[in-house]
């Protein structure tokens, strides 16, 4: 049932070249109501030249519901990281399909890719990735900068998104102002400013102490808990733990996928 | 699975359209604050990229303003030789290269028979008149000597058709021309050497030794080109033949009613003095009458080639202010790939990072070309003392366009290298 018009869009979009019309056929295969996520037989290889070819990803499939908040694990080199750019959609599959919230973005152009990662998606990085000369206010206006939001509606919006993460009176101090947890919260409410369908947070505690990471944690748990989707991507067992569902990934293959509560 | 339909698909599409309408404005003020700050966080840096610009757009204001104002020192002081006037002389002012050398075997000076018979035999003129000069006369009062004088002939209707006007005392009349009375017309250099605390009509001075009295002075004039008008002593034409040069060479000035008029008299005084000279019908006059339009091709054809040389100039500068502002750039998005693999990852598509640098690139030569605004305004002040100089709007407005055309031209390269960076490379880079 998948591969009727998705194949013959893939053909159409070899057939025209680089140009892509705005993906709608591609977009019309739905996955169930409820899902958030949704990948098949994703694959990613690099290719190293002399004909050796590293596969970071092999033929990962998983499914991921609405509200979910899930742990990928896995040792360094595991492709855990591969799998979450892929999600993130700041890279592309080398085969496989992928649906974000009913859009089948694995075939997506650039600019297409770029409007999900504004919309649907909510970056969380280890090492924060907060712009060094603008201040909190301005980070976190900027995702909506690039949806084409209006001044106004953005400042009231990105202070809404710090209030989230108590960090309001902060907001005109520039990173390096901040501390580690608070440049997190900052880059915590970058992620939620646009309202995404998914938080995807990369070892969001890697930088900082056990105390401070426990407290990011926190505010997870209660972005959870108000109804977002969180996927966390980690190495860390007691980091892990705080998701409700475990995948665990080695040599690029879901090894394991376990819910824990 | 649930199969979107065609009208929920063209809303979404609709939407998407409409988000990016506005969304232009909106990053583009981004891409320009970011301009901004760049250009705030480097001044240095920044300084030394546009010095090229900075000196581009000063050369291309400054000479455009120097000629602006020789046009305008043109228009008012030399072509504008009274309303309505030609001048009939020996030469033809624009003649150059061959036909100056021909012209000066053949061309005769214009003698006072020619005047009067001119005077006697066209009609309908306002004025005729006619005038002779001496350069570098001695003037003596008292104690005082100046030198370099222009000593000057006229017929008395000299003072309706030339630029001098009286601001004390009178012009020569007809009875001084009559009675080749030993008067002058002085200007006001005269005034400020000799009598600067008296009243200098009625006092004798000496030209080149010859005692005239003092009857009239002229209002100021002013410089030209940094060479005083006002030194000047204008006596009698008759008075001047019988004392200094019985057969001057003369300039006769024949002022029209209206330009239209100004064509027709130029033609009579061509066919009368033809004929007076027996020219063949296939030769060239051996006299040139002299218009203020002759005068104006003459400076334009001078400003058009002083104009080529800086646009070739101005051309080199501005390509090699480019391509440093090209360098720089590229260093640039080197320097924040990080950052921009950040704004990737947060939606900017590749046109808003084009869009960001390229107006980085632009508004940075743009704040180059301010710079050479404000110079060149300075400069042009500056000039204007010892020479003449007027800032027209046209330069400025051309400084300023050239300029961030450049950044735009030379920001393209850097900026579609930032655009095509792939967002997983640039967010791996570290910052």
């Amino acid at each position: 049932m998948l591969d009727g018009p998705e194949a013959s869009g893939k053909e159409k979009r070899i057939a025209m070249g680089t140009q892509v019309a705005p993906s709608s056929t591609q977009e019309t295969m739905t996955p169930p109501v409820g899902v958030m996520i949704r990948t098949e037989d994703l694959w990613k290889t690099y290719d190293m030249g002399e004909a050796i070819a590293v596969h970071a990803l092999s033929g990962v499939t998983f499914e991921l519901e609405r509200g979910e908040y899930v742990a990928i694990m896995g040792p360094s080199g595991s492709g855990k990281s591969t799998l979450m750019n892929l999600i993130g959609c700041l890279d592309t599959p080398t085969s496989g399909k992928y649906w974000l919230n009913g859009r089948l973005v694995s075939e997506l152009s650039d600019d297409e890719l770029a409007y999900i990662r504004n919309k649907e998606i909510g970056f969380v990085f280890q090492t924060f990735n907060l712009l060094s000369r603008a201040s909190a206010l301005h980070n976190v206006e900027l995702p909506l900068v690039y949806s084409g939001v209006p001044a106004k509606e953005r400042l009231e919006k990105a202070q809404e998104a710090l209030r989230k993460v108590d960090l309001v009176e902060r907001m005109h101090h520039k990173p390096n102002e901040l501390s580690g947890g608070q440049r997190q919260r900052v880059a915590i409410a970058r992620a939620l400013v646009n309202n995404p369908s998914i938080i995807l947070a990369d070892e969001p505690t890697g930088n900082l102490d056990s105390a401070t990471g426990e407290e990011i944690m926190g505010v997870f748990e209660r972005l959870y808990e108000s109804g977002n989707t969180i996927v966390l991507v980690t190495h860390e067992h007691d980091i892990a733990a705080h998701a409700h569902r475990i995948i665990h990934v080695r040599d690029g293959k879901i090894e394991r996928d376990e819910t824990v509560k | 699975m649930a199969v979107l339909s065609q009208p929920q698909v063209l809303l979404h599409k609709l939407r998407l359209g409409a988000g990016r309408g506005t969304g232009f404005w909106v990053t583009s003020r981004e891409a320009f604050w970011i301009a901004l700050e760049a250009l705030r966080a480097h001044k240095l840096r920044s300084f030394l990229t546009l010095l090229g610009v900075v000196i581009a757009t000063t050369t291309l204001i400054v000479v455009m303003s120097v000629i602006n104002g020789m046009n305008l020192y043109i228009a008012d002081h030399i072509a504008n030789l009274g309303a309505n006037v030609f001048i009939l002389y020996q030469w033809d002012w624009t003649t150059s290269g061959e036909a100056w050398l021909k012209a000066q075997h053949r061309n005769k000076a214009i003698r006072i028979e020619d005047f009067e018979f001119l005077r006697d035999n066209i009609s309908g003129y306002k004025n005729i008149g006619a005038e002779a000069g001496l350069g570098g006369t001695e003037v003596k009062y008292k104690g005082h000597l100046m030198y370099e004088v222009n000593l000057s002939a006229e017929t008395p209707n000299m003072i309706d058709i030339g630029q001098a006007k009286v601001e004390s005392g009178r012009y020569i009349n007809d009875t001084d021309y009559a009675h080749e009375s030993m008067v002058c017309f002085i200007g006001q250099d005269l005034v400020d050497e000799f009598f600067s605390s008296l009243d200098p009509i009625g006092k004798e001075i000496n030209v080149n030794g010859i005692p005239f009295r003092v009857i009239g002075v002229a209002a100021r004039i002013g410089t030209t080109f940094g060479q005083s008008q006002d030194k000047f002593v204008q006596i009698p034409l008759t008075t001047f033949r019988k004392v200094f040069m019985a057969r001057p060479e003369l300039a006769v000035n024949v002022q029209a009613w209206d330009a239209q008029q100004m064509m027709v008299l130029e033609d009579a005084v061509r066919a009368l003095m033809r004929a007076r000279r027996h020219i063949p019908y296939k030769e060239d006059d051996n006299f040139g009458i002299n218009a203020s339009d002759t005068i104006m091709s003459l400076w334009h054809q001078l400003t058009a080639s002083i104009f080529a040389v800086t646009v070739g100039i101005v051309a080199v500068f501005m390509v090699v202010g480019g391509i440093v502002i090209m360098n720089i750039m590229l260093a640039s998005v080197t320097e924040r790939t990080h950052e921009i693999g950040i704004r990737k990852s947060l939606g900017a598509r590749r046109r808003d990072i084009l869009m960001q640098f390229i107006i980085e690139a632009s508004v940075m030569a743009l704040a180059g070309g301010a710079a050479g605004v404000v110079l060149s305004l300075l400069i042009s002040k500056i000039v204007n003392i010892f020479f003449t100089s007027s800032v027209p709007l046209s330069a400025v407005l051309v400084g300023l366009f050239l300029s961030t055309g450049v950044g735009l031209f030379f920001g393209i390269y850097p900026a579609s290298k930032a655009a095509n960076l792939e967002p997983i490379e640039a967010l791996r880079t570290e910052a």
